[in-house]
């Protein structure tokens, strides 16, 4: 059976040792680092990863270029002028944190312990992502102080002023009498699965 | 004396530096927002006070001050156990909002910093005091923590700025009113003025800041040299000391220090903890890919004496056993048996890059290289499965020392999110609030 080449292991253990010496390694370590027999076997690998850009030929000597050291940071490895297909369309993508967090400098999280916003898919135990220094409109779910009270309720206005609103029959809507604090607008809710 | 005026114009440059009040406590107070207008105080893993919020201070309760102390000063203090890991992400956040307005941001210490915003007027459409104080306002909206913020032409004298008016303080010294302002700050202000300079400079008939920036550049020169004239320069509204953007990547030396949570007098314990330390700083100096060729220990007893030896070695070493020798005879020669210790200390000075070597005469080369193999592979188990998994045997006897009990454990590492391990937690402060 002939044996596959695992190109993917072979950058991983150049960098791990690019971290570690910030050199390429000797024919001989790359024995040991690829797990060769032969010194043939390393020279096959060498021209493959060249082949990749991994590494370059400088005066008969491999050097390593970018896209193994990692110095660089380009859209896609450029290979003759083009980026990755497949990078330049994640281009446009976002990480779960993007899509969540609006404003990372102000955001902070909340483990949810009762049940007033059970009705709004809010159950203990549940994450909340609460943003700060914003000022809430009505409908929008908050971490408000109530008379020196801390709860979660939906931010409600009427004509006598300022309501609270749970989502859940067992509790009844609340008005500030002495004092209101925003602590905080709830932007996105977090359940984990085991 | 000079009797020309410092300068003509209100600011050829505009730096300014910001300083979180009670840093600490206002974050406390931040993620325990019912914590709000009461005495906290942090420091509980340790007996010592790391930092009291205001309301604790108006009671007498200061930094450094022992809990059983604090406690009895103040029944209904609040005690905390340290959250640094909550303290940096809010320390970062507050970076991050002062480089919304400028890319200079020096990240001074974890609660304090500089920005320079010169030239930045027109960007933002207003003048400096306006982006100072909407800095100012943003922290305190989106961190839920104030900080009190001085801005003038230089870096000594916005520090002096933001040190007048506490807590959250908004202090502008244009460079017209420099010498109003130097006439009512006393000489001990001065960042850079030690208690020495300020007994030096009061023996020359020296009161306040001004006197010392109204006497001839020469006058400084030759009494304090380099650092006096510098100094005279930047109080004067000579901006000598740039704002510096990069993140630490040099060490002039690395230092670990631990406090025991009850005093130790079992030499075994003692000599664990301060290898313990050993370790860590040269796991610092090798991720930073530093030798140290000085080494120095500390022991500190339970009434805060302090003793310390440092000793030069002949090669500089990187391998943690490279330096246990010294170690070991430094710390032989400051125990007494029987005193009670409290914390251990080491210091690795004359830190330099760790490239090529140089070996002595009489030492064996096969031997150190061996020892520098095993070094290596002790980092990559301990990269793999956890800081300090594989470490030196005196290690073994930490745990005969008092463990730090759960609740001397911040709430964030005793209670966990799924999916947080004791290693990894997630990079957002958590707010404790029963809602």
């Amino acid at each position: 059976m002939p044996r596959v080449m695992n190109v993917e292991s072979h950058v991983a253990n150049l960098r791990k040792f690019w971290r570690q010496e910030r050199r390429l390694p000797g024919y001989g370590e790359m024995l040991e680092l690829f797990g060769y027999q032969s010194k043939h076997a390393v020279f096959r690998a060498l021209r493959k990863l060249e082949e990749l850009g991994f590494l370059e030929r400088k005066k008969g000597r491999a050097v390593a270029t970018g896209k193994l050291t990692g110095t660089l940071r380009l859209l896609g490895a450029v290979q003759a002028g083009f980026p990755s297909p497949a990078e330049e369309e994640l281009a446009d993508t976002m990480s779960l944190d993007e899509l969540l967090i609006r404003r990372p400098e102000a955001t902070f999280m909340l483990t949810v312990q009762g049940d007033s916003m059970i009705a709004a898919g809010i159950i203990p135990g549940d994450m909340v992502l609460v943003e700060k220094g914003g000022t809430p409109k009505p409908n929008d779910i908050v971490v408000a102080q109530v008379d020196d009270e801390w709860t979660l309720k939906y931010y409600m206005k009427d004509r006598e002023g300022v309501r609270l609103d749970p989502a859940n029959s067992k509790y009844k809507s609340i008005r500030p009498k002495r004092s209101l604090v925003i602590g905080g607008i709830v932007k996105a809710v977090i359940r984990k699965y085991a | 004396m000079s009797e020309f005026p410092f300068t003509l114009h209100s600011y050829p440059c505009a730096i300014i530096h910001f300083d979180g009040d009670a840093f600490f406590t206002s974050v406390e107070q931040s993620i325990h927002p019912y914590l709000k207008g009461q005495p906290v105080v942090t420091g509980k893993e340790r007996g010592i006070i790391a930092c009291a919020s205001y309301e604790a201070k108006a009671l007498g309760i200061s930094r450094g001050l022992s809990l059983y102390e604090a406690i009895r000063m103040c029944p209904k203090l609040k005690v905390l156990p340290s959250d640094y890991e909550t303290y940096s992400l809010y320390s970062k956040r507050m970076f991050d909002i002062a480089r919304r307005y400028t890319p200079m941001v020096e990240e001074y210490s974890i609660d304090e910093g500089f920005a320079d915003l010169t030239g930045l007027r027109r960007v933002h459409h207003a003048s400096y005091e306006e982006i100072a104080l909407r800095i100012q306002a943003e922290i305190q909206a989106e961190l839920d923590i104030t900080v009190s913020v001085g801005l003038s032409l230089t870096k000594s004298l916005a520090k002096l700025g933001s040190k007048y008016r506490k807590p959250r303080g908004f202090t502008a010294i244009p460079g017209t009113d420099i010498e109003g302002f130097l006439k009512q700050i006393p000489l001990e202000k001065v960042w850079g003025f030690g208690p020495n300079t300020v007994a030096l400079l009061t023996k020359h008939g020296l009161r306040t800041v001004h006197d010392f920036a109204i006497r001839p550049e020469g006058w400084a020169d030759r009494l304090m040299g380099k650092i006096g004239r510098e100094l005279w320069g930047e109080l004067r509204g000579t901006s000598l000391y740039p704002v510096t953007t990069e993140a630490k990547s040099s060490y002039c030396s690395i230092s670990k220090c631990k406090t025991f949570t009850a005093p130790s007098t079992d030499p075994e314990f003692i000599w664990a903890k301060l290898v313990r330390n050993v370790e860590s700083a040269f796991i610092k100096a090798r991720r930073y890919r530093l030798r140290a060729r000085q080494v120095s220990v500390m022991l500190r007893r339970q009434d805060y004496r302090q003793e310390g030896l440092e000793i030069r070695l002949s090669r500089a070493v990187s391998v943690t056993r490279d330096a246990m020798p010294a170690v070991r005879e430094m710390f032989d020669q400051l125990i007494e048996q029987g005193a009670a210790y409290r914390a251990t200390m080491v210091v690795l000075g004359k830190l330099e890059p760790d490239k090529e070597q140089q070996f002595d005469l009489f030492e064996d080369p096969v031997q150190i290289e061996k020892r520098q193999a095993l070094s290596a592979a002790v980092d990559a188990v301990n990269e793999q499965y956890g800081k300090h998994t594989l470490s030196f045997a005196p290690s073994l006897f930490l745990n005969q020392g008092r463990q730090t009990a759960r609740d001397e454990q911040p709430q964030r590492k005793s209670a966990l999110i799924p999916g947080e391990t004791r290693r990894q937690r997630l990079r957002i402060p958590r707010l404790f609030l029963k809602v």
